[in-house]
């Protein structure tokens, strides 16, 4: 479990990453000529614009900050100016994402993160700050030192559509598959969870009547030490927060009991509801793994990830799941976002539940309450920095009782366990579904169904069809096609489709044979193989020519026969376009092969070769359509001063997939 | 014979990936069958010829039907993709699906003009970070997969698979979808074994067709005359229009030239190669030549082998491995024990997923080079755009 969130964790911190160094590497592509100054001017505003609060200001001036850093370092080891007017080239801004994520500086991205977060969400608007940008671009080129600089980056009308319009089918594709996978992973973390949450639960509802006179005297005492640490941070927290605390909003109204009128100061708060969701979502999930709090620092790392709207939603079902009362009271105050009162809705809300209800509400409750203090001290940054950091200490000590309480529940429950129906010897730790995993049993109903079903299946695979009705079959169909008007022996449009595909795949191999084939081979031996070899591929290379071209034939005799061009010419109805049958199950249709896996790493190799694999496939397809669009832009025309952005952003395009930038270096011996 | 179009209409759909609707127009069902017919090889005139509005026909489209039954295994097909999941499935073949085709959003036509290249590149920027997601996100479901498999090893009653599936855990969770689960896998059970039935009187179904293609066949010979004339005036309407054919004439023309720029490389190769060979075989004596005979024998199979390879590529596409199959988790030792039991009693192939991974491992290499194969094109092409250029110089990264 822990592990999991560790790899959902570190999955968006490079995201998030990956996406500055996106955007950053961008405005690398302006001419040098523009300066630093106005570029930063332009950079900064556009995505500042989608915003309005605090962070929102703070992100639009760290940004560039940090975007120039990597090219002031780059610039002089690369190449040497160059002697003429003006050397246009920049370092590569970006290498690739997750690089960056692994080596960029880490301290920022959550700050950056709000402004962030449309750019990713939606393309559209996403879309038009950077068209804004451009012109603002353009408008500072012409009133400033040169003009034409943005509009050189420019393509025309058809072919950049079409070129953005692949792109964002693939982006669209690749949405549909996140959303995909994340469903099945939320399903499967649900299972994986559920088994946790029962081990508590069990002894919470009183459904064991041993359990329930046993939270006594050690937990008691737990509960007081802890009781009297969230006092201590609460102190503390007020200190800190006494504006904020006067804008109560409706939940704290209701939980506390208290008329506080909501104040302007809610305005400040914009940006904080959503880390502090997240934040207490994670502490929860980190409780399950004391190790994980005990720095604070990867969590202000992960908080990235909170920009996705889908995980977003997920994260603030986790809470829900959470079978004890008490951590269900604190998610629903926390989740709907109030930080400000947070401070004494959770004393109440814990101060009821802790003495009713049980000690598991507690170190699941203070943690979330000690990572909030130093969060939200951070935002309101005109707070002084040495009560900042006592709050931190004070949620260590929260933290180190929390995890023993933690610990001790942890005994409680494996005490139970053994005691219990479940006669066996633990050896992790408790309430996974481990140790529940291997007695379960699936419902009898279930069993029944599934081996009909599967005999039934296996019966199904292995009947034999007899012998008077397979001749019966062939005669039928070797009759009927005879009435066929298409020559007896052709390809059905079907089998040309996939005849092509082979000889494509043919043509892939050949290739690489002749490539491989050395062009001066030192022996005499090896340069008889090697004449022999290249022979072979010479005939196999018109056997394919001669192949493809009754292909054609075989079409064009087709096309005759096909329904849709009898009658509308021209018209040509979608159903022309039967798209493809899967044409791959055809073999052994009746049976799903087992696909047997030893180990995760092989499992996870899998998955990401397959990913891997299809991506490939994706960006061949994307290439295709750009050197298709993007070639011609160049091709005709000569060469303009102002092209040479283009040029290279092109080149880097369809040359490096995006991840190196050429450099240009203009040559001109002027004096 | 209405609802017989209707029929073929929804089954074909549904082998054909497309979602089917109720109330698409007849005529529009009609011209899908008859494209997919057509599409598989079914050339039969008649039925071709059969009214739009789907008012005739039913015997022609029985025919079609059972032509159907058998040629692309209709009923397997459909059994086979209606299947209800109940374990944790990987596919495992290699084929790729089609991309979807991109169309531009209409909005998006008028409203910009120009692109700002920077755009694209901030496009496909945003598209290497969702690989990177998606990456990390099937690793995760990867982690969590391995753990339901590890955490239930032992419990399943099937000695097969041992351990649950994510479906299988989540019916103890949640015990009240087991009754929906139930009840399709009972109704698929159902439909098996009407398929059995089925397969047992096969032999009656197809001496009936016979006789149905034969009714058929005699009513047919009195219109056989005016048929010849529409045939003949249907002939010269070759217009491929659709982007279906368009799509695939591309595809042959692109291939075809790459095959004789291919072609005339190897011939210029193969050209310099046997004059340098003669040369250097001219000046070396004659009397080595006993001694090599050998050698060349040997070279001669080495390459046999070598290209043969290549030729036997096309042979077996049939036999690869397709479709999904159910994750399962063994480990080497349990598979060597577990592995006689099972293959004795189960024809069903087993795939481990090394033999997958190695494939995979061809297929991923092969696409790369083409990657590389049109990357390096797009140089060639964009250093001419430098070379006729004037004073800049491009080093490429």
């Amino acid at each position: 479990m822990q592990s999991t969130g560790g790899s959902s964790s570190s999955l968006p911190c490079a995201v998030s990453a990956g996406l500055k160094a996106v955007l950053p590497g961008l405005p690398g592509l302006t001419p040098a000529r523009d300066g630093p100054a106005s570029g930063c001017g332009a950079r900064a505003e556009p995505r500042g614009s989608g915003f309005s609060g605090l962070s929102t200001a703070k992100a639009g001036r760290n940004k560039p900050r940090e975007g120039r850093a990597p090219r002031a370092r780059g610039i002089p080891g690369t190449v040497p100016p160059a002697p003429g007017k003006h050397s246009d080239h920049r370092d590569p801004p970006a290498r690739h994402p997750s690089d960056r994520g692994a080596a960029g500086p880490r301290g920022q991205p959550e700050r950056l993160r709000p402004g962030a977060a449309p750019a990713a969400r939606g393309t559209r608007p996403a879309r038009r700050s950077w068209q804004g940008r451009s012109e603002r671009g353009a408008g500072a080129g012409a009133g400033g030192r040169s003009g034409g600089a943005a509009a050189g980056l420019m393509l025309p009308a058809g072919c950049g559509r079409r070129a953005a319009a692949a792109l964002r089918t693939a982006l669209g594709e690749g949405a549909e598959r996140r959303r995909e996978l994340e469903r099945r992973a939320a399903r499967s973390r649900a299972l994986l969870w559920r088994w946790d949450d029962e081990e508590e639960e069990q002894p919470q509802p009183g459904s064991s009547t041993e359990h329930e006179d046993r939270p006594s005297p050690k937990e008691l005492e737990e509960l007081e030490l802890l009781n009297r640490a969230l006092e201590k941070a609460l102190k503390v927290r007020k200190s800190i927060l006494k504006t904020p605390l006067e804008a109560q909003g409706a939940t704290g109204k209701k939980w506390a009991g208290e008329a506080h009128a909501p104040k302007k100061a809610e305005e400040q708060q914009v940006p904080v509801p959503v880390q502090d969701i997240h934040e207490c979502r994670k502490v929860r999930a980190g409780s399950k793994k004391p190790l994980l709090l005990k720095k604070p620092s990867p969590y202000l790392l992960r908080a990235p990830y909170r920009t996705d709207p889908d995980m977003k939603k997920l994260q603030q079902k986790v809470p829900a799941r959470c079978v004890s009362q008490g951590p269900r009271i604190a998610g629903k105050i926390t989740s709907k976002g109030m930080t400000s009162k947070q401070g004494r809705s959770h004393r109440t809300a814990t101060g009821a539940s802790a003495r009713e209800v049980c000690a598991a509400a507690e170190p699941w409750e203070t943690p979330g309450l000690s990572e909030s203090a130093p969060n939200e001290q951070q935002s309101f940054s005109g707070g002084g920095s040495t009560v900042g950091k006592n709050s931190i200490a004070d949620g260590k000590q929260l933290l180190d009782a929390g995890k023993k309480s933690c610990g001790f529940l942890g005994e409680s429950s494996k005490k139970e366990d053994t005691a219990g129906p479940w006669e066996r010897s633990i050896s992790l730790g408790p309430g996974t579904l481990q140790e529940k995993g291997c007695q379960l049993k699936l419902p009898l109903s279930y069993r029944k169904a599934y081996s009909r079903n599967s005999r039934a299946w296996q019966r199904c695979r292995l009947y034999q069809t007899s012998a008077d009705a397979a001749a019966a079959r062939t005669r039928f169909m070797e009759r009927i096609q005879t009435t066929f008007c298409s020559p007896k022996l052709s390809l059905s449009p079907a089998e040309i489709e996939e005849e092509l595909r082979g000889l494509q795949d043919v043509f892939s191999h050949l290739r690489q044979y002749v490539e491989a084939e050395p062009v001066d081979p030192p022996t005499l031996q090896g340069e008889y193989e090697s004449l022999l070899t290249l022979e072979g591929l010479q005939s196999t290379v018109s056997q394919c020519l001669q192949k493809l071209q009754l292909l054609r034939a075989a079409l064009e005799s087709q096309l005759r026969l096909c329904p849709d061009c009898i009658g509308d010419v021209g018209s040509c109805s979608p159903a022309c376009v039967p798209a493809r049958g899967q044409t791959c199950d055809s073999a052994d249709m009746l049976a799903v092969p087992l696909l047997y896996y030893s180990s995760l790493q092989e499992l996870r190799d899998l998955f990401a070769l397959k990913l891997q694999v299809s991506m490939l496939h994706q960006e061949i397809a994307i290439q295709k359509v750009m050197m298709a669009e993007l070639l011609p832009v160049l091709e005709p025309r000569p060469f303009l001063e102002g092209s040479a952005g283009l040029f290279r952003a092109i080149h880097t395009q369809l040359c490096e997939g995006g991840r190196h930038f050429p450099v240009l270096v203009r040559d001109e011996l002027l004096d | 014979s209405l609802d017989f179009w209707r029929l073929l209409y929804v089954l074909l759909k549904q082998i054909h990936g497309g979602r089917w609707t109720e109330s698409d127009a007849i005529g529009a069902q009609v011209s899908f069958v008859k494209a997919v017919l057509w599409y598989h090889g079914y050339s039969r005139p008649q039925l071709q010829r059969l009214p739009a509005d789907g008012s005739a026909g039913s015997r022609e489209l029985l025919l079609a039907f059972s032509w159907l039954l058998h040629s692309l295994g209709l009923l397997e097909q459909l059994l086979a993709r209606n299947r209800v999941q109940t374990g944790d499935e990987a596919s495992v073949c290699t084929c790729e699906d089609e991309l979807p085709s991109s169309q531009e959003g209409p909005g998006e036509a008028g409203a910009e003009d120009r692109v700002d290249v920077r755009y694209l590149q901030w496009l496909n920027g945003r598209l290497r970070l969702q690989w990177c997601s998606l990456h990390a996100q099937h690793q995760e479901h990867c982690k969590l997969l391995h753990k339901i498999h590890l955490f239930t090893s032992g419990s399943h009653m099937d000695q097969n698979l041992r351990h649950f599936s994510v479906t299988e855990t989540d019916l103890i969770r949640q015990p009240e979808n087991c009754k929906q689960l139930l009840q399709l896998l009972e109704s698929e059970t159902l439909q098996l074994e009407a398929f059995l039935e089925w397969k047992q009187l096969e032999a009656v179904y197809w001496q009936w067709m016979e006789t149905v293609l034969d009714n058929m066949a005699e009513e047919g010979n009195m219109c056989e005359s005016q048929d010849a004339d529409v045939e003949k005036r249907r002939l010269p309407e070759v217009t491929s229009s659709c982007p279906w054919v368009d799509k695939l004439t591309g595809q042959m023309d692109r291939l075809s030239r790459d095959l004789l720029a291919l072609q005339e490389q190897l011939q210029q190769r193969v050209a310099q190669r046997k004059a340098a060979w003669w040369e250097k075989v001219a000046a070396r004596e004659e009397l080595q030549k006993e001694r090599f005979c050998a050698t060349a024998r040997k070279v001669q199979e080495s390459v046999e082998l070598k290209l043969g390879g290549l030729t036997s590529l096309r042979a077996p596409r049939r036999n690869r491995m397709h479709g999904s199959g159910r994750l399962v988790l063994r480990s080497t030792g349990a598979a060597s024990r577990a592995g006689t039991a099972a293959c004795a009693q189960e024809a069903a192939a087993a795939v481990s997923a090394a033999e997958v991974l190695a494939e995979l491992q061809l297929r991923e290499a092969s696409l790369q080079r083409e990657l590389q194969q049109l990357r390096r094109e797009c140089r060639r092409r964009l250093d001419g755009i430098v070379e006729g250029l004037e004073g800049v110089i491009c080093v490429s990264p």
